[in-house]
C-alpha cells in the first residue's frame, strides 16, 4: 500500500500492514542542504528538495510544504522575518501596528498573486510531481480567532479578542477569515491533501469553553464552510483540547485531532475512537536530551496507547533543531517496527 | 462594609470581567476608602488568590491568565497615582523576551501581577541580548533576572539564559541576582529550566510572579 492508502485505511478503519508515520521535519531542512535559513526559505525548490531527501532517509509517510509559520503574515504584507540558523523564523513586523489600521487592513484580492505565495507555489509543484501519487501533501493554515496573533502581536490580540472593541475585533476576524478561505481554496489546487487546521484559540488552554462556544466556534465554522473538512486535521498549536474534542466533532465535523503530548492520549483516544483518527504525538522537546533508548520507549508508549482497535497515527510536533538526528531516527524506526498491524 | 466591597472585587476578577472590578474600585474610592485600603485589601489578596487557583486548576487557561493581570496591573496603576506616599516596594526584576525571541505576551503576565505585588518591574522589552539583562539588573540593583522563551532556540540557545548565567557566573553575581525563566518550551518539558542554568522556572505567568517574589525574599533574606 502506498502511504497516501495507509493514511486512508487508518482513517477508516480498513485493514492495513501498519499505522500511519508522519515526521514533521520543519526547520531541518536548511541544514540538510547546508544553506542558511533566510536563502533556504526564499526559494520553494530547495524546500522541496530538502523535504523529498529527508523522506528518502527516515521513510515517513509524509511531506510538508509549510515554510514558516509567519509566511501567512507575508502574504498579507509582512515586510520582516526575523530568521535564525538555530530555529524558527519570527514575524518582526507587525502589519497592524494599531487598532486604526484594521480599517484599512485589506486581503488581496488574490493571494497566489502575492510574491511571497510564489515559493510556495514552487515546493508544492515539486512535492506533487514527485511524491503527489503516493504521499500525503502536508499543509499548514492558521484559524481566523488565531491569525491575527501574528499580524499585531499576542498580547494585543488577546487584549482586543477579550476586551474588545468588538467591531474592531469582528471586523479583523472577518478579514482573517476571508484570508483563510483564500487560502484553504489554494492549498487544495496546489495539491495538498493534509491541512493542519491551527487554531490555539479553539483549545480550552487558551479561552474558556465558553468562549469557545460563543465567540471562536462561529468563526471556525466560516472558515471551514467552504471545501469540507474531509482533508483537515484539528490543531491547536500543541495546547490541549480533549474538552472540546465533542464539540469539534459535532459542530465542525472534523474527524482528525492532533492531540498534544500534554493531553491525555488514552482519554482522547476513547473519545475519538472509530468515529475518526487519533494523532498521537510525540514530546519532541523533551527529544533534545533523551537518548535513542529514551525515545524508542515513548514512541511504544504513545502507540501502545493509540493502537489497538486502530484509527490511529503516529507524529511528532515541531522537532526542534537540537534534536540529535540518532533520535529522529529512532523515533521513526520504533514508529514502524511498533506501529505494524500484520 | 468593605468585605463586601473585598467579594465583589474577587468575583469580577474570577470572572475576568475588567469593567466589573474597575466598578468596584471606584464605588470604594467613592465611599471614601484609602486607595492603600484598595491595593493592600482586595487587590493583592486578589492576585495571590488567583495565583493559589490557577496552581491547583491545570485548566485555568491563558485567558484568566492574562486577565487577572491586566485587572491587577491596571486597577494598581490607578490606584498608586493617588497614595499620600510611595509604597514600599519589596524588590525589582528586570524582565524580558530572549534574544531572538519577538513574544510579548509573557511578560506582559508577568509584570501585571509582579506590579500589583509591589515589585518594580524593569521590561527590557523583546529579543533582548544576555548583556543587556545582566547590564540592567546590575545598574537597576534588580534582585531577579526574568527570560521569557516562547521557542526552544530562544530558550535553549547560547544566547539566551544560558548565556545570561555565565555571564552571573563570570561577574561573580549569582548571589546577588536570581535567574528565573518561563514560556511554552518549559512546559512541555520540565527539567529544561536546569539545563538553560536557571534557578526557577514557572508554567504560565501568574504562577511565575509567584515564583519571582520567592526569589526576591530569597536574595533579601541571603543578604540580610
Amino acid at each position: 500500500m502506498t502511504p497516501l492508502e495507509i493514511l486512508a485505511a487508518a482513517a477508516s478503519g480498513a485493514p492495513a500492514p501498519r499505522i500511519p508515520i508522519f515526521c514533521n521535519l520543519l526547520d531541518q531542512g536548511a541544514k540538510e542542504l547546508g544553506m542558511h535559513a533566510k536563502e533556504y526559505f526564499s526559494k520553494g525548490e530547495c524546500v522541496a528538495e530538502a523535504q523529498l531527501r529527508m523522506l528518502k532517509r527516515y521513510g515517513q509517510d509524509n511531506v510538508w510544504s509549510l515554510h514558516y509559520v509567519g509566511k501567512e503574515a507575508e502574504l498579507l504584507g509582512c515586510k520582516e522575518i526575523l530568521f535564525a540558523d538555530d530555529g524558527v523564523p519570527n514575524v518582526a513586523d507587525f502589519v497592524i501596528k494599531n487598532l486604526d489600521d484594521v480599517a484599512t487592513f485589506e486581503i488581496p484580492a488574490d493571494i497566489t498573486q502575492v510574491p511571497a505565495w510564489q515559493s510556495i507555489a514552487e515546493c508544492m509543484s515539486i512535492l506533487r510531481g514527485e511524491v503527489g501519487a503516493t504521499h500525503p501533501i502536508c499543509a499548514y493554515l492558521t484559524a481566523s480567532t488565531t491569525l491575527p496573533s501574528i499580524l499585531m502581536g499576542m498580547d494585543k490580540w488577546m487584549e482586543l479578542f477579550l476586551l474588545g472593541p468588538f467591531d474592531v475585533r469582528d471586523e479583523l476576524l472577518r478579514k482573517c477569515s476571508d484570508f483563510f478561505q483564500q487560502h484553504i481554496s489554494a492549498l487544495r489546487a496546489a495539491g495538498a491533501n493534509v491541512l493542519i487546521y491551527s487554531s490555539p484559540f479553539g483549545s480550552p488552554y487558551f479561552v474558556g469553553k465558553n468562549i469557545i462556544q460563543k465567540t471562536v466556534l462561529p468563526w471556525m465554522r466560516r472558515d471551514l464552510q467552504p471545501g469540507g473538512v474531509d482533508d483537515v486535521v484539528y490543531y491547536c498549536g500543541m495546547a490541549p483540547f480533549n474538552e472540546v474534542i465533542e464539540l469539534v466533532f459535532d459542530e465542525l465535523k472534523i474527524k482528525t485531532h492532533h492531540i498534544s503530548p500534554l493531553a491525555d492520549l488514552a482519554e482522547a483516544k476513547r473519545l475519538i475512537n472509530t468515529r475518526g483518527l487519533t494523532c498521537g504525538v510525540i514530546d519532541d522537546i523533551k527529544m533534545i536530551n533523551w537518548t535513542e533508548d529514551e525515545t524508542r520507549a515513548e514512541v511504544k508508549r504513545i502507540i501502545d496507547i493509540g493502537k489497538p482497535g486502530g484509527h490511529f497515527l503516529f507524529c511528532n510536533g515541531v522537532m526542534p533543531m537540537t534534536v540529535p538526528e540518532a533520535n529522529i531516527r529512532g523515533m521513526v524506526e520504533a514508529a514502524f517496527e511498533y506501529g505494524r498491524l500484520e | 462594609m468593605f468585605e463586601a466591597y473585598i467579594q465583589s472585587y474577587n468575583e469580577a476578577v474570577f470572572e475576568t470581567d475588567k469593567q466589573a472590578a474597575l466598578e468596584v474600585v471606584n464605588r470604594a474610592l467613592a465611599e471614601g476608602y484609602s486607595p492603600e485600603d484598595i491595593v493592600f485589601k482586595p487587590v493583592i489578596p486578589a492576585v495571590e488568590a488567583m495565583m493559589t487557583l490557577i496552581e491547583n486548576d491545570p485548566d485555568a487557561n491563558l485567558a484568566q491568565h492574562f486577565m487577572t493581570a491586566q485587572i491587577a496591573a491596571d486597577v494598581t496603576e490607578r490606584m498608586l497615582e493617588k497614595f499620600s506616599k510611595p509604597p514600599e516596594m519589596i524588590g525589582r526584576v528586570v524582565i524580558g523576551a530572549a534574544y531572538g525571541d519577538l513574544h510579548s505576551l509573557g511578560k506582559r503576565i508577568v509584570s501585571g501581577c509582579l506590579k500589583s505585588l509591589m515589585v518594580d518591574v524593569i521590561d527590557l522589552g523583546i529579543n533582548v541580548n544576555a548583556e543587556k539583562f545582566v547590564d540592567a539588573a546590575v545598574d537597576e540593583d534588580a534582585q531577579v533576572i526574568a527570560v521569557s522563551a516562547m521557542m526552544v532556540h530562544t530558550a535553549t540557545g547560547e544566547n539566551g539564559s544560558l548565556r545570561v548565567r555565565a555571564l552571573l557566573k563570570e561577574r561573580g553575581l549569582e548571589d546577588q541576582i536570581k535567574l528565573a525563566v518561563g514560556g511554552a518550551p518549559y512546559r512541555f518539558d520540565p527539567e529544561l529550566y536546569a539545563k538553560v542554568g536557571a534557578d526557577a522556572w514557572a508554567p504560565d505567568g501568574v504562577t511565575a510572579a509567584k515564583v519571582i517574589v520567592q526569589l526576591i525574599h530569597e536574595v533579601k533574606h541571603d543578604a540580610a
